[in-house]
């Protein structure tokens, strides 16, 4: 009975406090962080992670129960689809878990709403980590969270068809990565030389763009505001669009062609994740292709995504959340989790080991994430790659100008804002 | 006739191109029988184009993942394997998931029956103040995009104390409008003056209505039951944002669990996933689809 | 809405005290209406209020800290060059979908009611299969049936010596897809709802038309279509909610592509919801139960008489 007077309540409340208004205070900034008690952790320490990291997670938890008797991990698996949703409504109702994995273009939106517990100073060291991956925590200069694993993108490239094509070693600058794609084609009987948009939908195309702008030494906002538009950006936007002109690249892949199509010799490369390397296994075609690093000029940036940790203002447990969290940071629990489910480390002493170390094709993702960024940690990112995903559709498909792209997206993306 | 009989009596007089109506003449027979020709070859290949996808994921779920995305694509499986199926059940608390979902929409279900007809009989045989506000209020709140009030409906539960228990899970879908709607319409079509005798024999309201109104109902309350079954059957997003821990999740929520991924979808396990998850909702269609039969509603009534 | 046909205009002045026939009425409907309040009201009018603000995502934890902003959340829907684009296309998927959808829906019906008389049950769970096969299953098989070089539907058409489009790729092919496909998988969701009215339509009625030597085609347009004018006016206010809600199809076949042509209104706001933009997307959705209501008096006014008649 108590209760429901208690939700009535809040409904009223919330009615009278909309109509009066209260209007928001522009409090943001830097955040400090509080130190983490000394000794083993104790108590329950929930934790929800998607996918087969969730599902796997149990095999760490347990290490660290054993190494610390008096804490119990609770690791609840949460699928990927309809995570987002979840974390939000969780964090509207105050009803978070004490740690959590967080998609890395999440975490700017999740630190925004005052969910997310600063990073404690003492406990985690910023320079551990690959600098990439670490700014996708860091949310107006303060650190939201730990990078767990990450992931960045190569081009894997049909062996067979670089061979009939002449390629004896991949291409280094733009100039030649665009020749060697030509050479894909012509030489190689590749039907498209490269497939760069997502198969099925343009959405997530920002991510095969922004390596080429970044390249090129221009970036997606700098202090002072977007610069989608810079000279470099529309430099590199026009280098992305001749493959589409020039008859290079596919338009309008359809889903789940893409692999069939590659392992045939149909499309002679693709910009993706070490997923794939799987992926193709699955397939048949362990042996059947080769890894090539991003094309350089300025210089030779790839994109980073993974995953990161974040522990909730509305946990129960925070000491003991960052104490597993600096557990999982471990660079000995990193290689482990490798070797669990194929997770990239996201420290860099994680890659010390054979396992990873010693494998040609994880090596090469690993030199890769020396030279990766990410998009810029606030709020509105989602939105704004959105925007960028429907010009770069424009451009491509539709035939419209760099110029009038670029300036499109630096439209959309300025009335966006950085949710400041 | 106050209390009809409710058994279900075959269909005597049918509709449109029916076999067998009472032909007087040679004539309207042939032509009865070329309608009916007509009218089987036109459903066998309405049924095709429906099962034919359903079909293809029935058969492609025992292929392995490399089939499945071969291209072309291929009906009959190469090799049939059962691997999707075993990782599925061997990754998966199969037993609680299902558990979870049933309840679920087996209590959803059987309140919408109760109280959407309840509900429905009130804005139809009843005369009360408020009958026109309540249904315009049912009426408004079908129309509502259910994504609208998602937060503020969690926010309310969590409130409540109910996150990750059955109630939350079960209670605000209770009272349907949808079925409150669906319910009125059907009531309209029972011939008041059926109720009326009732009265003036003096019947009370609640024997009227579960003693004459609900067995006239048979067909709606069984393409209710359907409707609401399958609604909450394959509810998701609901389920997955309530429940705080895995003992909780119904079976879609732990299906997507393992076959949609950060970066990649794993189509043999969603294909055997969603053959799994069809199967009792097919079940629970058959069961009810056999109330589908003619009443009693209008024998008698002239 | 105005439409709402007291069923006991014929007994007026018979029945005992009002405030008897209060309670009996409110006691039928008290215990709907009270998890309807709690549940829906509450929400209901939280959203509303929030379509008044600027509450974004980041906010949810302190709710009341958001500007008030009125009307501005609504104007700038107009200005919204996809909005406007997703409201274009939601219409033409109304226009087509919703008649496409009950016109098959009651030909399934009215077929599987009598036409069958072996395997009844075996066509019925046939033609219902589409609604209950999860939308994601769906997509995926609708997207290898329709691939461009390999697909099933390519495969049938080049026996007949046509050769397909790229449906889902092209601006133009796209939408007119995700409609057959929408009509396709919603037809039988209506076909239980119409096999369910057609029981309820008196036998007698049937006979009498056949008396006067009534055809079949003049039976379904003078007793058929009449009795079952309750069953259309549910059937059409739901699939004119459905349609206007039109979501899943896009999501999971074209992400509303290509170049937005299949971005839909509902999909929009599903997109806002996602991007946090809570006051805007709650404006949208507002926009969106206007333009459902109004099309549900439409439909009240289209089919109103049948209240009367039927009784």
């Amino acid at each position: 009975m108590k209760t429901w007077r208690r939700a009535g309540a809040v409904v009223v409340l919330a009615a009278m406090l909309a109509m009066t208004g209260c209007g928001r205070d522009d409090g943001a900034g830097e955040e400090a962080s509080a130190p983490v008690a000394e000794g083993k952790a104790t108590g329950d320490i929930t934790v929800w992670a998607m996918g087969t990291e969730g599902e796997k997670l149990s095999v760490l938890a347990d290490d660290f129960m054993r190494e610390n008797p008096d804490a119990k991990v609770t690791v609840t698996p949460v699928p990927w689809d309809g995570a987002h949703d979840k974390l939000a409504t969780a964090i509207a109702g105050k009803q978070t878990p004490d740690v959590s994995l967080i998609g890395t273009t999440w975490m700017g939106e999740f630190a925004k709403t005052g969910g997310l517990d600063p990073t404690p100073a003492d406990l985690i060291k910023k320079e551990d980590f690959f600098e990439g991956a670490w700014n996708t925590t860091v949310v107006d200069g303060t650190s939201y969270g730990v990078p767990w694993y990450v992931e960045t993108r190569l081009f894997y490239v049909n062996s067979a068809v670089a061979a009939r094509a002449g390629i004896t070693a991949p291409p280094k600058t733009w100039e030649e990565f665009k020749s060697a794609i030509v050479a894909l084609k012509t030489k190689g009987g590749a039907k498209w030389g490269v497939n760069l948009l997502p198969p099925g939908s343009a959405i997530g195309s920002w991510q095969s763009i922004m390596p080429f702008v970044w390249s090129n030494g221009g970036d997606v906002a700098t202090g002072g505001g977007f610069t989608l538009d810079s000279p470099q950006a529309v430099e590199a936007y026009a280098f992305y669009k001749s493959f589409f002109d020039e008859g290079l690249a596919p338009k309008d892949l359809a889903q789940a062609t893409l692999e069939p199509a590659f392992l045939k010799g149909e499309i002679g490369a693709f910009p993706s994740g070490p997923w794939h390397i799987g992926v193709l296994k699955e397939q048949g075609g362990a042996d059947k292709f080769q890894l090539w690093q991003m094309p350089g000029r300025q210089s030779a940036t790839s994109f980073v995504g993974g995953g990161d940790l974040a522990v909730f203002k509305d946990a129960k447990n925070r000491d003991g959340a960052w104490k597993f969290v600096a557990y999982l940071s471990r660079p000995d629990v990193q290689t482990k989790w490798y070797q669990t489910i194929s997770d990239l480390p996201a420290v860099k002493k994680g890659w010390d080991d054979p396992a990873l170390s010693g494998d040609p094709l994880l090596s090469a993702f690993g030199k890769q994430l020396e030279d990766a960024k990410s998009p810029p940690a606030i709020p509105t990112w989602e939105q704004i790659a959105a925007a960028i995903d429907g010009e770069v559709e424009k451009m491509t498909k539709a035939g419209a100008k760099p110029e009038d792209a670029a300036k499109a997206m630096q439209q959309r993306a300025t009335s966006i804002g950085t949710g400041a | 006739m106050t209390t009809p009989a409710t058994k279900a009596r075959p269909p005597v007089a049918k509709p449109p191109g029916s076999p067998g109506g009472p032909a007087r003449r040679p004539v309207r027979r042939r032509r009865d029988r070329v309608a009916t020709v007509v009218l089987h070859v036109l459903l066998v290949a309405g049924l095709l184009a429906m099962v034919g996808p359903f079909l293809w994921m029935l058969l492609s779920s025992f292929k392995s993942e490399a089939e499945i995305r071969l291209v072309p694509a291929t009906w009959w499986p190469e090799q049939f394997t059962l691997a999707n199926y075993r990782e599925l059940f061997g990754r998966l608390d199969f037993p609680t998931y299902f558990f979870n979902s049933a309840l679920v929409a087996t209590l959803v279900t059987l309140g919408n029956l109760v109280f959407c007809s309840a509900v429905g009989y009130a804005l139809t045989k009843l005369r009360f103040p408020g009958r026109r506000a309540l249904f315009g209020l049912v009426l408004g709140s079908v129309m509502v995009p259910s994504m609208v009030t998602f937060v503020p409906l969690f926010v309310l539960i969590a409130n409540l104390g109910l996150t990750n228990t059955y109630a939350a899970l079960v209670l605000p879908f209770l009272a349907g409008a949808l079925g409150a709607f669906l319910m009125r319409q059907f009531m309209f079509s029972i011939p008041d003056e059926l109720v009326e005798s009732a009265r003036v024999d003096g019947a009370s309201e609640l024997r009227i209505f579960v003693r004459i109104v609900l067995p006239l109902c048979r067909p709606a309350l069984a393409a209710l039951g359907i409707l609401t079954f399958l609604a909450h059957w394959n509810s998701f997003i609901w389920p997955l944002v309530v429940a705080t821990t895995e003992d909780k999740y119904t079976l879609p929520v732990a299906l997507a669990l393992y076959s949609v991924g950060q970066n990649q979808i794993k189509f043999g396990l969603l294909l055997a996933g969603s053959v799994v998850v069809v199967l009792p909702v097919v079940i629970v269609f058959i069961v009810l689809q056999r109330h589908f039969v003619r009443g009693i509603a209008t024998t008698g009534l002239k | 809405m105005t439409a709402v046909a007291p069923g006991a205009r014929t007994r007026r002045g018979r029945s005992g005290p009002r405030l008897r026939r209060a309670a009996v009425g409110w006691g039928f409907a008290l215990p709907f209406t009270a998890l309807f309040v709690v549940f829906l009201a509450g929400p209901v009018l939280a959203s509303l209020l929030m379509s008044f603000t600027d509450l974004r995502s980041a906010d949810v934890r302190n709710p009341f800290a958001v500007n008030i902003v009125g009307l501005r959340n609504y104007v700038r829907l107009f200005e919204d060059e996809l909005f406007v684009k997703a409201a274009v296309n939601t219409a033409i998927f109304v226009l087509l979908g919703v008649p496409l959808t009950m016109v098959a829906g009651l030909a399934a019906a009215l077929g599987l009611n009598s036409g069958l008389t072996r395997l009844r049950t075996v066509f019925r769970v046939g033609y219902y299969l589409p609604v209950v096969t999860s939308i994601v299953a769906v997509a995926v098989v609708w997207r290898f049936l329709l691939q461009p070089d390999s697909g099933l539907v390519e495969s049938l058409l080049r026996l007949v010596g046509l050769d397909g489009p790229n449906w889902l790729g092209r601006s133009d092919l796209a939408l007119p897809s995700l409609i057959v496909m929408a009509a396709w998988r919603n037809l039988g969701y209506q076909m239980v709802i119409f096999l369910a009215g057609l029981q309820a339509i008196p036998q007698h009625l049937y006979e009498a038309a056949r008396l006067d030597g009534a055809s079949g085609w003049q039976q379904f347009r003078y007793v058929t279509l009449p009795s079952l004018r309750p069953t259309l006016l549910f059937v059409g206010v739901i699939a004119t909610i459905g349609y206007l809600q039109f979501f899943e199809e896009p999501l999971v076949m074209t992400r509303g592509g290509p170049l937005n042509s299949t971005l839909s209104v509902s999909y929009h706001i599903y997109n806002q919801f996602g991007f946090g933009n809570y006051g805007y997307a709650s404006a949208m959705s507002y926009l969106l139960f206007v333009a459902i209501v109004l099309l549900s008096i439409l439909w009240f006014r289209l089919l109103r008489s049948s209240e009367e008649v039927s009784r």
